[in-house]
């Protein structure tokens, strides 16, 4: 008997496609809320992006009764604690998350504090400190790449004390995603492209890691499928709201592969890069993608040759000798970067990127090197792997 | 009918080959963070006094380790003097006898949610890696293939001959100094 064994989960609604927000009402009442709060940043806002999220509330009689919009790139405690503030104040009780990573994590970490009382975020920092479900949470993204509508992690800087908080509870996963193509719509083009990449590596990496499983497999090849027939259709065509609805789709697939199934090298480097130069978290992934794939080209060699019926369709992976598939899959997802550099001249080496400097690759190597991620790569990593990952990447 | 009636037997063997592991593991973290030069840098990131614990949930068998400063552990069997800074947990001793025994790798444990982790995930990957440089010396080549994710390149058979001798001669010697004290 084998000693495979795995674990899946995902109670998130999916509500996917047209009309999908005015949906939100009748989900809302299902759950008795009646006095939610909108959580989001100005640039959403400022994108005419809550519009839709409040007519669609208000034509079924359903009043937003508080609108936070100035959550930050960064969330911090102090921005959590303010927003709890004024649900308290406002008497809300639920909470509707409406943008990328930063508001979705906000949203949940709010959702904490309404739910279980406090002012202190802190003090629920780490795993399975949770024990109760919590207020209900519903997440609208605005990207179409980070997945955090479907995972149970957030992440908030604590500035007084200059550290990121991770809080990880089953209980933080939201009620309901909502995937509306109108909220992606006026996505510019190089976050359209950073942001599907960001998915694209979600999903590679869940499909080629330590944790990969039959459930995951399914959700990230369907993802791949989407973001490789659809991208540079969106790139060419932005108001293509099928296109647009695709990649959000795709977007949320990568999500549910990768918070069950992890991620490994490429978000390892990625984190540390983010951290260290500031860089887009998507754009780290697309510019890291390749490098770690040859890498581990040996230990993936299967499960990568596999991706390249989803990357090129049938006929080229037919055309394909088995034997050569999994450097097919690379060379198709460097295509498919050279076509994006093009478009939009997201960056393919760290040196494109213009704000990385060789002598920082030392320093990205070694924080990479702690980084939970790297526990779930296939191949074991050491600091002399990482940095040669690096140099490759750097030019 | 047979299988049943030695049912408690194997189980109370499982969980004693579970807990002497651990007394063997802890006594073998200490020695070898007085042995092996990398095993020292990657301690030396520690926090002084920082407490690792390995155990199995609920109120299982344990080992706690303290990093004492300068890269080297001190054993202190189940007993830690102060709260845990990282605790690595067993969600069954089931699970844990499945490391223990080397049918499973400690990373593939990890990937199939057999173990929790209760701190700072940096400092866990950290100390994942230093019980694998511990195994890779204790363990003869075939075993430790079994028990990490990959065997060091790096790792020739005189310098882990020699290093593996010294750490069991420790954990013996720390053994005996329990048993007298």
């Amino acid at each position: 008997m084998t000693n495979k064994y795995y674990e899946f989960f995902c109670p998130v609604k999916v509500i996917a496609g047209k009309a999908a927000l005015e949906h939100i009402p009748y989900e809302l009442t299902g759950m008795a809320a009646k006095r939610p709060m909108i959580v989001t940043d100005k640039g959403v806002r400022a994108a005419g992006l809550l519009e839709p999220v409040i007519a669609a509330c208000e034509e079924s009689g359903l009043e937003i009764t508080s609108i936070y919009d100035d959550v930050p790139p960064d969330s911090s405690t102090t921005v959590v604690r303010d927003i709890a503030g004024i649900y308290r104040q406002e008497k809300c009780d639920s909470i509707i998350a409406v943008g990328g990573g930063s508001a979705i994590d906000t949203g949940k970490a709010v959702n904490i504090l309404v739910s279980e009382g406090g002012d202190d975020i802190a003090k629920y920092s780490g795993a399975g400190v949770l024990k109760h479900p919590l207020k209900p949470f519903f997440v609208v993204p605005t990207t179409a790449g980070t997945g955090s509508e479907v995972t149970s992690v957030a992440v908030i800087t604590d500035e007084a004390k200059g550290v990121k908080l991770p809080f990880t509870s089953p209980f933080l996963l939201p009620n309901a995603a909502i995937i509306d193509p109108r909220m992606t719509l006026t996505l510019p083009p190089h976050i359209t492209a950073a942001t599907a990449m960001d998915a694209m590596t979600h999903a590679t990496e869940a499909f080629t890691c330590m944790a990969k499983n039959p459930l995951s497999d399914a959700y990230a090849t369907s993802a791949i499928k989407k973001i490789s027939h659809s991208l540079l259709h969106v790139m060419d065509n932005p108001k293509d709201s099928d296109g647009r609805l695709d990649l959000a789709q795709a977007s949320t697939m990568a999500g549910i592969a990768f918070s069950n199934s992890m991620v490994g090298l490429v978000h390892a480097l990625g984190h540390a890069t983010g951290a260290i130069c500031h860089l887009p978290h998507g754009l780290c992934m697309s510019l890291y993608l390749p490098y770690v794939l040859e890498y581990n080209l040996e230990t993936i060699r299967d499960p990568l040759g596999e991706l390249l019926l989803y990357l090129e369709g049938p006929e080229v992976f037919a055309a394909t000798p088995a034997g050569r598939r999994a450097e097919a899959s690379i060379s198709a997802i460097r295509k498919l970067r050279d076509a994006l550099y093009k478009r939009c001249q997201l960056p393919r080496t760290l040196k494109e990127t213009g704000k990385v400097t060789e002598d920082q690759l030392d320093h990205i190597a070694e924080m990479a090197l702690d980084d939970g991620s790297i526990m779930f790569n296939p191949k074991e990593v050491t600091l002399e792997d990482a940095r040669a990952v690096l140099r490759r990447a750097w030019a | 009918m047979l299988a049943k009636r030695i049912q408690p037997m194997v189980f109370q063997a499982r969980r004693l080959y579970v807990e002497l592991m651990f007394q063997v593991m802890g006594r073998a973290l200490q020695a070898v963070s007085e042995v092996d030069e990398k095993v020292q840098n990657e301690a030396r990131a520690l926090p002084d006094g920082f407490l690792f614990e390995m155990m199995v949930m609920p109120n299982g068998s344990k080992l706690i380790v303290e990093h004492t400063g300068q890269g080297r552990f001190r054993y202190h069997d189940d007993q830690a003097p102060r709260p845990v800074d990282l605790s690595i947990q067993f969600k069954h001793i089931a699970h844990a006898f499945l490391v223990l025994s080397f049918q499973e790798k400690t990373s593939v444990a990890f990937a199939n949610d057999r173990m929790l982790v209760d701190g700072d995930i940096s400092y866990a990957v950290r100390m994942t890696r230093v019980l694998n440089r511990l195994e890779s010396f204790i363990l003869p080549k075939l075993i430790a293939e079994r028990a990490v994710k990959e065997y060091p390149a790096d790792l020739h058979l005189p310098e882990k001959l020699i290093s593996a001798a010294r750490i069991y001669l420790k954990v013996a010697t720390n053994f005996v100094e329990t048993v007298r004290a």
